[in-house]
Formats: C-alpha cells, sequence, structure tokens
C-alpha cells in the first residue's frame, strides 16, 4: 500500500507542477505584444511608392518608426493624421524617420490615400509580405520604434497618437 | 513461452513505429510542401482555420513565405521554426519536442511507465493475497517490466530524434543559426572582445562579408592591433570598393599612418559614393576631412588638400567647416591672388553657421594680418569672445597674433 502511495503522491506532484508551468507560462496575447521587444529589428528592404529603394540599414544612427498600415482599415486612417503631425515635428529635428509598411493594398489605393491624406514619408507597397510575415505583424496597424542602433524598442498594436508615439519616443531615449 | 511471445510481439511493434517513421518519404513537389506545411499551421488571427484554408491578409502571407522558403530549399521543421519563432508557438498544429511543450511528447511514456509499475505492484500484491503463482518468475518479472519499458524509450527517442526533416545548415541542436544580418547588428553593442568574436562567426559563415570584415578592422584599430586592422580594411575595399563604411576607417587608419595622400584618396573615392548619412556625421564629427587637408597642406601639398576639401564642398557647398578650412588655406598661401578667394570662402562659412568658431578667427586674422582691416578683425573677434567654450587652439593662435588678451 505505501508504493501506491508514493506513485499517487508523485502523479499528484507532477500534475500540480505541470498546472502551475502551464499556468504561468506568456499568453499568446501577451507575447503578442511584446514580441521582437528588444530584438533586433528584420529586415525590411523594399520599393518605394516613387520606386526607390529604401533599406532600413541606411537609417542606422537615426530612430525609425515603423508603421503597418492598409487603406481599407479604420483605425489606420483615424491614426493617420496623428502620423502627419508627429513626422512634421520630427522632420524639424531631424531625429526620426517614419517608414509606413503598407500589408495587404495595391498600389494605386495607396498613392491615392496618401496624395490626399499627407504624409511625405517613404511608402512601401510592394511585395511587402515578407516584412509583414519577419515582423509578425497579424493585423494593422502596428508601430514600432526602431533605436539608431536597429533594436526594436516598442510596438504598439492597433492605432496611435502624436502624444502617445512623443511619451514612447522620450522612454526610449531615457 | 507465451511471455516471450509478448516480448516478441512488443519488440515487432516498436520496430514497426520505429521504421515507419524512419523510412523514406515519398518525393512532394514543392506546392506539396507548401500545402502540407500550411495545413500544419493555425491561422494567427482566425479561429479553428489552417493558414492553408484561411484567407485573411496574414495568412496569405504567410503562405507566400511559406512557398518562397520551400523554393529556397529550407527544411520543413527550418520554416516551422521560423514561422512559429515569429507568431508563436500556439499556431503550431504539432507541438515541439523540446522545452516545456515537449512534455506533451515525454507525459504519454511516463505515464505509461507510472501506470505498468502499477500494474505490476498491484498484481504482486494480488498474488501474494491470493496465493496464486501464476508467473514464477520473481526477478525475470522485474527484468521483463525493465526491458518493455527500454524498448519504448529507445521507439520514442528515435521518434523524436527523427521525425521531420532537418536541412545540412541546421545545427544538430536543433537551434536555428543567427542570419549574418542579425549578427552584425548585435556586434553592434557587443564589448570590443565580443565584436570580433561575432564577426568570426560573420565571416565563417560568409567569408567575403565586407561590413564584417570592416567593422572587424576597425575593432582591431581600436583595440591596438594595428596590423590585423590594415589587412581587413584592405581586403574589404579589395572585395568592394564601394563600401563606405570602409573607406572612412581606411582613410582614419591611413591618416594616423602619415599616409596622408592615400588617405585623401580614400575619402574622395567616398564622396563619389551613396553613403548613409551616419557616415557623413562620422566624417563631419572627427573633422577627418579638415585634419587630412591641413596635414597635406603643412606637407607641401596644397593642390590636394583643397582637392580633398572642394570635393566635400561639392557633396555639401553649406558645410562651414570645410569652406572656413578652405579660406584658411587659401589665406595661407599669402598669395594676393587668392586673398579674395579665402575671404570668399571664409564668408560663406559664416553665412552657413555666423558662430562657426573657426571661421570667426580664421577671418579675423586674415582681415588684420593681409587686409589691414582692423574695425572687421574686431568685430569678429567680439563675435568669438561671446562664443562659450572656443576651441583652445584657436584662443592661442589668435592670442599669439595680438589679438587677443
Amino acid at each position: 500500500m505505501t508504493s501506491l502511495r508514493v506513485t499517487a503522491a508523485t502523479v499528484g506532484v507532477l500534475m500540480l507542477v505541470l498546472v502551475g508551468i502551464m499556468a504561468t507560462r506568456d499568453s499568446g496575447n501577451e507575447r503578442m505584444t511584446t514580441y521582437l521587444v528588444g530584438e533586433v529589428a528584420p529586415e525590411i528592404k523594399a520599393q518605394t511608392l516613387q520606386g526607390e529603394l529604401w533599406d532600413l540599414d541606411d537609417q542606422r544612427g537615426r530612430w525609425v518608426l515603423v508603421n503597418f498600415f492598409s487603406t481599407t482599415c479604420v483605425p489606420c486612417v483615424r491614426e493617420h493624421p496623428e502620423l502627419v503631425a508627429f513626422a512634421e515635428e520630427h522632420n524639424r529635428r531631424d531625429d526620426v524617420r517614419i517608414v509606413t509598411v503598407s500589408f495587404s493594398d495595391t498600389e494605386t489605393a495607396v498613392k491615392d490615400f496618401f496624395q490626399l491624406h499627407g504624409g511625405d514619408w517613404p511608402v512601401l507597397a510592394s511585395n511587402t509580405e515578407r516584412v509583414a510575415v519577419d515582423w509578425g505583424v497579424v493585423a494593422v496597424p502596428e508601430s514600432y520604434l526602431v533605436s539608431p542602433s536597429g533594436f526594436v524598442t516598442a510596438k504598439v498594436i492597433g492605432g496611435v497618437t502624436q502624444e502617445y508615439l512623443e511619451g514612447l519616443l522620450a522612454e526610449a531615449q531615457t | 513461452m507465451i511471455r516471450y511471445r509478448w516480448i516478441l510481439l512488443l519488440i515487432v511493434v516498436a520496430g514497426a513505429l520505429t521504421f515507419s517513421e524512419l523510412a523514406e518519404q515519398p518525393v512532394l513537389t514543392n506546392a506539396d510542401k507548401v500545402q502540407r506545411i500550411a495545413d500544419d499551421l493555425a491561422c494567427p488571427v482566425c479561429d479553428g482555420q489552417s493558414v492553408a484554408e484561411s484567407d485573411v491578409p496574414i495568412a496569405q502571407a504567410i503562405r507566400t513565405e511559406i512557398a518562397r522558403m520551400v523554393d529556397e530549399g529550407l527544411s520543413d521543421s527550418a520554416i516551422r521554426a521560423d514561422l512559429v519563432s515569429r507568431f508563436g508557438e500556439s499556431i503550431d498544429y504539432t507541438p515541439q519536442r523540446s522545452g516545456l511543450t515537449g512534455l506533451i511528447w515525454a507525459l504519454p511514456i511516463l505515464v505509461g511507465a507510472i501506470a505498468i509499475t502499477l500494474l505490476g505492484t498491484t498484481f504482486k500484491k494480488w498474488q501474494s493475497k491470493e496465493k496464486i503463482k501464476p508467473f514464477t518468475f520473481k526477478n525475470k518479472r522485474v527484468t521483463t517490466m525493465i526491458f518493455i519499458m527500454g524498448i519504448a524509450l529507445v521507439a520514442w527517442i528515435l521518434i523524436v530524434q527523427f521525425t521531420g526533416s532537418r536541412g545540412t545548415g541546421d545545427a544538430a541542436t536543433g537551434d536555428i543559426r543567427s542570419s549574418t544580418r542579425t549578427l552584425l547588428i548585435e556586434a553592434q553593442t557587443a564589448s570590443d572582445e565580443n565584436k570580433v568574436l561575432i564577426y568570426d562567426e560573420v565571416l565563417t559563415i560568409q567569408p567575403s562579408n565586407v561590413e564584417a570584415l570592416t567593422y572587424r578592422g576597425w575593432t582591431f584599430w581600436r583595440t591596438g592591433d594595428y596590423e590585423a586592422a590594415r589587412n581587413d580594411l584592405s581586403t574589404a575595399i579589395e572585395i568592394d570598393p564601394a563600401f563606405p563604411d570602409a573607406r572612412v576607417f581606411r582613410a582614419s587608419q591611413l591618416f594616423s599612418d602619415a599616409e596622408y595622400t592615400k588617405a585623401s584618396a580614400d575619402l574622395v573615392v567616398l564622396d563619389s559614393l551613396d553613403a548613409p548619412p551616419i557616415v557623413w556625421d562620422l566624417v563631419s564629427a572627427s573633422k577627418l576631412r579638415e585634419r587630412i587637408a591641413s596635414a597635406l597642406a603643412s606637407e607641401g601639398d596644397l593642390v590636394g588638400a583643397l582637392q580633398l576639401l572642394d570635393s566635400g564642398i561639392s557633396r555639401n557647398n553649406e558645410d562651414a567647416s570645410l569652406l572656413a578650412e578652405r579660406g584658411w588655406l587659401l589665406a595661407n598661401t599669402f598669395e594676393v591672388s587668392l586673398i579674395d578667394a579665402a575671404i570668399e570662402s571664409l564668408n560663406n562659412a559664416l553665412i552657413y553657421d555666423p558662430t562657426h568658431p573657426n571661421a570667426l578667427a580664421y577671418r579675423a586674422l586674415v582681415r588684420s594680418v593681409l587686409l589691414e582691416d582692423q574695425e572687421g578683425a574686431a568685430l569678429d573677434i567680439k563675435k568669438f569672445q561671446d562664443l562659450t567654450d572656443p576651441p583652445e587652439l584657436l584662443v592661442q593662435l589668435l592670442q599669439n597674433q595680438g589679438l587677443l588678451g
């Protein structure tokens, strides 16, 4: 009977440990908001709407805000004026660059969107599937702040405001 | 005899299972492979649909990416690992065999072993209570159980080890090797010692990697291994004469080696390249061009010095530092015909940067000594004195000429 008890106790302890481990693991949602933060930014090398090659590595030495967007996404349209204000502020200081990676959209629609809503930063709109997968983007809008040394310091899922971005930048710079 | 039949049966079953896993898979087309992998991955934003079934944009993008990786010859396991690393383990319909997820594979074996032990113990109790002795091999029973568990364990290890495919480039441990790009970026924040190790690793993977050669060379230079630095920087430029970073670092190395003409040549080549802003920031902040030009002029090669400065000015005609240096070199010829050009260059420098200390000091000297315009010189000196923390060398220069007290 003693060996049975020992076995039952062992199984019980094992189950408890297993439950404990599973309960304390990161959930999928937590992972979504932290994936890439603190990691080297994946490569972005694609053509802009103007047909020039844009390479994230060429931006070394400056902060870069990488924004994934689609013209058909309502939060993306809502956040756009905030991005324009953020870009204007930092164009003057020449300390942050913005790049938009259009996802699941047509080049024409993206061009029309930027003409109508403004924004004179590089926009990558062709063959961007690989970039989206490399960055683990699941739904737009998503924004990533990349440090001058090429590391992702912050990730935002959903729409942003200029104030929020300024806060993120200030926090990342301290 | 009956027990041996059971053992034989177990061996046959374990062997068949192992063989079925190890047996050569039928040849698949790339499209088949894409379908198979996409079928076995969950769409990250859908409920209950695989990547193969879903039509949401990210599922389409993942399918495209799987196709690209299959075409590049990556193994199934490498593709799966890559996508799981980006979207999380929750997208993987086939749990991994390592880490905590590996418990899913290990637990059945563990539970099976416990169950067998429990059964054996219980049967033993029953036998001793009922005085029935269907088995007469007390010790052999234990041996048999251990044997069965051993077979199960070996079969499990073999299945875990060989299921799926492994690419020739994959590490034996299953780790995914970092890309050279990732390594290079990681090197930026590493200590000097680790930088060299990381660049060595990159160069083992890709011996012609110019960026690794350049930055390893620069790290060697900064840490005092000058000969290794010279070799790396020269090799980098031989491989890719248009790599801007290598030109800057070698120019700096050549300047330190007092090879001013060669250093100047590297900067002139750099001016013709489309270098990223950080390279120009580096050249500007270090005043490398001005220092090389000054060294060339002091060796008597004024033309070479001016050509180097003009090359920089043609790239950025609002660079006050270069314009000031150019004006100063022209003035130092004491050629009357060049004085106007000197003053024009200094004036331009002060248009683009009205508080540039070198331009103010040089123009004050030219006005006072060469043009005998003491009033104009006094104005420049006043502005110079208003500067906070002007360079000590300029202060001494002005004091030597009696323009500063």
